[in-house]
């Protein structure tokens, strides 16, 4: 599934991240390359997501978020 | 030589730590064939100096944007004898990715754990003697936006310049450049009993839950903006009101002593009238520029713009911009000088430009003092309420104009990058530095403007001197009845038009050049230039420009100079923090028609409803 399908509080782990270079660099920077684990903490309509990887609130743009495949992880 | 470069990500502290290592000695220019800024000043140590450069922002050194490009190549091409790689020690892990990227490079560096204050707080601990022994390079924890902690940088430095040390070890690749995985995997390795990984577990606090909500967050984040300005015009009113009284004070006495010399009282009004004038609107600016950075340099620092501008992301996204826009867009409504200068915040140059441009659509504090007493010359109080609410909704109109006018130029519609953005938790100001850095603002602002303002102010003298005293024999009068043709056209008589291009030059000085231009029998020079200490009598002017202009021009004059040039110095500051001549001008050139062709549309289409 995709990152901005996610529930709140769910978490999850980074399966494949699409995108141009200079996204991927972007985001792998912040924390969120394959295989991270995440929170999702706030997931609203037309906001940016929420996220909680590595010690660190995110806010990421909702479009950015479908470029981000994940898979759901018991808590 | 002995130069040392800082590095780190955006939010890693590395500006602080330039500003606080530098203070005053600092330098800005350009990267060789870049727009991007060259920051960089110097420090001593026991009587050595160093060059500190500030390396651009940049989240790492993959080659992906013009200040990662000059950052890489400043460091591969050894300009630096040593490179201070700072990283949040709130946040290691995430921010060690800085290192990982930089541990690919061969050169000298220090290890600076930023913002330990922060990490204290959240009960983390970190052993920086293992992490040194196993990087190979010194590693210092610290504050930096506590200016206490440098002394404990000194001894650091200055050894490390004689005997450098360079990490021992580096990401392992299994190609030519480690990936993202191979990076977390060594940062992960590094970190192994250095510190505990913080609770993966992670839950909103109260506030934050409030704040973070779609609704109710943005409600709250707007009032907190409001009460913001509320202090920011505490802050700047008492110093407005001290520099308000230096031309009473210094103006008569200098007035008297000139004509005891038998000066001609040409050179008298210059020394009693112009000089004191101008340092007064300096100062008041000034004050200006400090109450809005102090505020806004506190709602940083403690965490809480990042929430706003997850807030607004959306709503900027319309206008191609991103929530981070959204503090300096907010600062517009104090200071055009301070929004332009609060884009600093921007991921790159051309998000930075379009923000600006945005943002000088922003009316500020001194326009809106201007619209209503200039409306209700005209209009009844419903009017009056009808104009502010005609110019809030054109504000959001001309916006949109100038994201599609200029957007693509800037930020081409492929290289949009939308929010990425960390929430910092929130943290203690640390007060010393806010109002450090807010003071050299304010002061670099005042040197700046007392050079332009008092030539501009000259200028005009020069076209408002009448030697008979009456308006008639004034250049202003001969230039501007000269081309009144013209402006009326696009609603303006020579009057208004005059006090339109006294707006492009300073908001403040509106209401004086109205007075001057209408009132007519008192020398225009003595009377425009009164009207910067607020002396002008509203009812006397209400009658002078009630008979000599219709509400057409009026209505058509108040949405023109609203939304022109903000002021010079707004000017000035974008050509400084753009670097780039092209497009200060262009941004001009675009406020300065556009307003003409608004005050053109305003003028005609209100004509056929009021007489």
């Amino acid at each position: 599934m995709k990152l901005s399908e996610m529930k709140v509080n769910a978490r999850g782990r980074v399966r494949d991240l699409k995108g141009e270079p200079r996204f991927l660099n972007r985001i792998n920077s912040v924390g969120l390359n394959e295989g991270a684990l995440f929170q999702v903490v706030r997931n609203d309509r037309k906001m940016p997501v929420l996220v909680y990887v590595r010690e660190t609130l995110l806010a990421l743009n909702r479009k950015d978020c479908e470029k981000i495949e994940v898979t759901e992880v018991g808590a | 030589m002995n130069t040392i470069a800082l590095l780190g990500q955006p939010n890693s502290g590395k500006s602080t730590m330039f500003n606080q290592l530098t203070g005053s000695r600092q330098h800005v220019g350009n990267w060789p064939g870049k727009t991007v800024e060259k920051k960089y000043g110097t420090f001593q140590i026991g009587g050595t100096k160093y060059t500190v450069v500030d390396l651009p922002g940049s989240y790492g050194l993959s080659g992906n944007s013009d200040e990662e490009i000059i950052t890489e190549k400043f460091i591969k091409e050894g300009h630096a004898d040593l490179v201070c790689v700072l990283v949040d020690a709130s946040q290691l892990e995430r921010s060690m990715y800085m290192l990982a990227d930089f541990a690919a490079i061969d050169i000298p560096a220090v290890l600076i754990l930023n913002m330990m204050d922060v990490a204290k707080g959240q009960g983390k601990t970190i052993n920086a003697s293992l992490l040194s022994q196993r990087l190979g390079i010194p590693v210092l924890p610290f504050t930096a936006a506590d200016g206490k902690e440098y002394d404990k940088l000194k001894s650091p430095i200055e050894k490390e310049i004689k005997n450098p040390h360079r990490l021992i070890t580096k990401p392992a690749a299994s190609k030519e450049n480690a990936d993202a995985n191979e990076k977390y995997a060594w940062i992960g390795t590094l970190l192994d009993g250095v510190t505990k990984a913080g609770s993966s577990e992670f839950k909103l606090s109260k506030f934050d839950q409030k704040l973070l909500h779609p609704v109710i967050g943005k409600i709250i984040s707007i009032g907190i903006i409001l009460l913001g300005f509320l202090v920011a015009m505490m802050i700047c009113v008492p110093v407005m009101g001290v520099a308000g009284m230096l031309p009473g004070l210094i103006g008569p006495p200098i007035a008297n002593f000139l004509r005891g010399l038998n000066v001609h009282p040409w050179l008298v009004s210059v020394f009693s009238l112009l000089i004191p004038n101008t340092l007064y609107f300096c100062a008041s600016m000034s004050a200006f520029v400090l109450g809005v950075n102090i505020v806004f340099g506190f709602l940083e620092e403690i965490g809480f713009l990042a929430r706003v501008a997850y807030q607004f992301d959306g709503t900027l996204s319309k206008l191609g911009l991103q929530g981070k826009a959204v503090a300096p867009i907010l600062m517009g409504f104090g200071c055009t000088i301070g929004s332009t200068t609060g884009t600093r915040v921007m991921d790159n140059w051309g998000q930075r430009m379009l923000t600006i441009i945005v943002a000088w659509a922003v009316p500020c504090g001194s326009i809106w003092s201007i619209i209503p007493v200039v409306s209700n010359m005209f209009f009844p109080v419903w009017g009056t309420a009808l104009v502010v609410i005609g110019i809030f909704a054109y504000m959001v109109i001309l916006m949109w104009i100038v994201s599609k006018v200029f957007g693509n130029k800037l930020v081409a519609e492929d290289q949009r990058s939308g929010m990425i953005m960390e929430l910092p938790p929130y943290h203690k100001a640390h007060w010393g530095h806010i109002l450090k850095e807010a003071w050299f603002k304010c002061r670099d602002m005042f040197m700046r403007a007392i050079k332009t303002v008092t030539l501009v102010s000259i200028i005009f003298w020069i076209f408002s001197y009448s030697p008979s005293g009456t308006v008639e024999s004034s250049l202003l009068y001969k230039v501007g009845t000269a081309i009144e043709p013209v402006t009326k056209f696009f609603g303006l008589g020579w009057q208004t038009f005059m006090a339109f291009i006294s707006g492009a030059f300073a908001k403040e000085a509106v209401l004086g050049t109205l007075n001057a231009v209408f009132a007519g029998q008192s020398n225009l020079a003595d009377v425009a230039f009164h009207g910067y200490t607020g002396s002008v009598d509203t009812m006397a002017l209400t009658g002078y420009m009630t008979q000599a202009i219709s509400g057409a021009e009026a209505l058509a004059f108040i949405f023109g100079v609203t939304f022109s040039v903000p002021c010079l110095m707004a000017l000035s500051t974008t050509y400084r923090e753009s670097h780039s001549l092209k497009w200060t001008v262009r941004t001009a050139a675009f406020y300065v028609g556009a307003a003409l062709i608004l005050s053109c549309i305003v003028y005609h289409v209100s004509a056929l409803f009021m007489l």
